[in-house]
C-alpha cells in the first residue's frame, strides 16, 4: 500500500470516528437523543405501513440501515431526474466563474 | 389537518402529505442555495403542525442527508466545492464540538442553561447578520471605490478592511494553501483556531452550525461566496448522513414522512443549487444576513413564549419561521427565473 493510501485510509477512519460528535450537536438547539422504546401497534396497518412499522419494532439495526439506504437511493435518483427536468429548461450547469 | 392526509405508521398520526411536501421543497432550496441543513427550520415546522418532538429532530436529519447528496453533486459539478477544505473543517470542528458540549454538561449541573444557550443563539444570530449586512452595505462599496481609485490614480492603496486579510497576515508556519479556493499561504494555525471555534459554538448551542460555517468560511477564511456554499454542504452531508443512522438506531426517525418530504427536498436542493450560478456572490450573503437576522428574531419570539407562558408568542414564531422561508424559496425561484431568461435572451442575440 503506497503511502498516500494509507493516509486516506487512516484520515477516513478518524472521520469516521469523529463525525458522531458533530452529528451529536445536530438539531436545532434541542436535546432529543436517547432511545425510544415504544412499541408500534401493527394490527391495524395493511401494506407499505405495515412492514415498515413491523420492521420498526423487530429490528432496529436493520431499521436504520434500510432508512438511511433509502435516504441515499431516493435522493440521488430524484436528482437525477430533476436535474434532467432543469437541463431539457435550459438550466444546464457546469464549472462556474466565482463572481462576488 | 386535511390536504391528502396520510398515516405515519411509527408517529402514530395523520399528516399532510402536501405540507411534508411543501416543507421538504422550501428546507431543499434553502440547504442547495445556502449550503446549511435547515434544521432550525424543519424541526419547529413539524413540531407546530402535531409532530411529535421525539421524531421532530431525526425526520429531519434523514431528509437533509438524502437532499444532501444530488446538492452536493450539482456543487462538484460547478467547482463550488473545496474539499481539502472541507475535511479539515469536518475534522478539526470535532474537538470544538467535544468542548462545547463539555462547558454545557459541566453548566447543567450547576442549574439550568437553557435560557443562557437560547440568548447566546439569538445574539449570535444577530450580530452574524447585522454584520453582513454592513459588509453588503458599508464594506463592500468602500472596496470597490478603492479599487475604482487604484485604476485610476495608478496607486496601491494600503488599506486592506476584509477580516481575511488580516488573518492571512498572521505568519506562523505551517503555512497551507487552498488552491481550489484560491486562498494561498494561510497559517494552518489560523484554520485550525478557527474551526475549533465554529464546532465549539455547534456543540455549546446544540446546533449542526451550517448557519456557522458559511460566514466563517467567507469572512474569516476567504473563500468566495459559491465555494464556501458547496465547501459547507460538505459539512453537512457528512453529519446529516451520520445523524440519520443513528436517530434511525433509537427509533427516532419517522421514515414515511422522511420519504415524502425528500421527495420535496430533493427537488428544492437541486434547484437551490442551479440558483447559485445565477446569483453573484454578494446577492446570497445578503439573502443569507436576512434570512439568519429573521431567524434570530423567531428565537427571540419563542423566548418570549417561555417567559410568559403565552401561545401566542409560540405561534408568532412559528410564522415568523416559516413564513422567512417561504419568501426566501419565492425569492430564489424568481431570481432564477429572471436570471436565467436573462442569460437565454443574451445567448439568443
Amino acid at each position: 500500500m503506497s503511502t498516500k493510501k494509507m493516509f486516506a485510509l487512516l484520515f477516513l477512519s478518524f472521520l469516521f470516528i469523529s463525525v458522531p460528535t458533530i452529528s451529536a450537536a445536530a438539531g436545532g438547539g434541542e436535546k432529543e437523543t436517547a432511545a425510544l422504546n415504544q412499541k408500534v401497534d401493527t394490527s391495524k396497518l395493511t401494506g407499505i405501513n405495515r412492514w415498515v412499522a413491523e420492521m420498526y419494532n423487530g429490528d432496529r439495526v436493520l431499521y436504520a440501515i434500510v432508512v438511511t439506504l433509502v435516504m441515499a437511493a431516493l435522493g440521488t435518483s430524484l436528482a437525477f431526474l430533476t436535474d434532467l427536468i432543469l437541463k431539457s429548461l435550459g438550466l444546464e450547469v457546469s464549472r462556474i466563474s466565482h463572481r462576488e | 389537518m386535511g390536504l391528502l392526509d396520510i398515516h405515519l405508521p411509527v408517529a402514530g398520526i395523520e399528516f399532510s402529505a402536501v405540507l411534508l411536501i411543501l416543507i421538504g421543497f422550501c428546507v431543499g432550496i434553502l440547504g442547495g442555495f445556502f449550503g446549511v441543513g435547515g434544521g432550525w427550520m424543519i424541526t419547529p415546522a413539524l413540531n407546530i403542525f402535531g409532530f411529535h418532538m421525539a421524531f421532530a429532530i431525526g425526520t429531519p436529519l434523514a431528509n437533509i442527508f438524502g437532499q444532501s447528496i444530488g446538492a452536493v453533486r450539482k456543487h462538484h459539478r460547478m467547482g463550488n466545492i473545496d474539499w481539502k477544505l472541507g475535511l479539515i473543517s469536518i475534522v478539526t470542528s470535532v474537538l470544538g464540538v467535544e468542548i462545547g458540549s463539555r462547558v454545557i454538561i459541566a453548566m447543567e449541573k450547576a442549574g439550568d442553561v437553557g435560557m443562557i444557550v437560547r440568548w447566546c443563539y439569538i445574539g449570535l444570530l444577530t450580530i452574524l447578520g447585522i454584520y453582513m449586512m454592513y459588509d453588503y452595505f458599508v464594506i463592500h462599496p468602500r472596496l470597490m471605490k478603492l479599487a475604482e481609485d487604484e485604476a485610476v490614480n495608478g496607486t496601491r492603496s494600503a488599506a486592506a478592511t476584509k477580516l481575511s486579510d488580516k488573518l492571512h497576515r498572521i505568519n506562523i508556519p505551517p503555512m497551507i494553501s487552498f488552491p481550489a479556493s484560491g486562498v494561498e499561504g494561510v497559517s494552518l494555525w489560523v484554520i485550525l483556531l478557527v474551526f475549533l471555534l465554529t464546532g465549539f459554538l455547534s456543540g455549546f448551542m446544540g446546533v449542526g452550525g451550517g448557519f456557522i460555517i458559511l460566514p466563517v468560511l467567507v469572512y474569516l477564511i476567504g473563500l468566495p461566496t459559491t465555494i464556501a456554499v458547496g465547501t459547507s454542504l460538505v459539512t453537512v452531508l457528512f453529519t446529516a448522513a451520520y445523524g440519520c443512522f443513528t436517530y434511525a438506531l433509537k427509533g427516532r426517525v419517522e421514515l414515511v414522512a422522511a420519504f415524502i418530504m425528500l421527495v420535496g427536498a430533493s427537488i428544492g436542493a437541486q434547484i437551490g443549487a442551479t440558483a447559485v450560478k445565477f446569483i453573484k456572490g454578494y446577492g446570497i450573503r445578503l439573502l443569507f444576513a436576512i434570512m439568519i437576522i429573521l431567524a434570530g428574531f423567531s428565537v427571540l419570539t419563542e423566548q418570549f413564549y417561555k417567559a410568559t407562558g403565552k401561545p401566542v408568542f409560540q405561534t408568532f414564531a412559528g410564522i415568523v419561521l416559516m413564513g422567512t422561508a417561504l419568501a426566501m424559496t419565492v425569492l430564489i425561484i424568481g431570481r432564477l427565473a429572471l436570471e436565467s431568461s436573462k442569460e437565454k435572451s443574451l445567448s439568443a442575440k
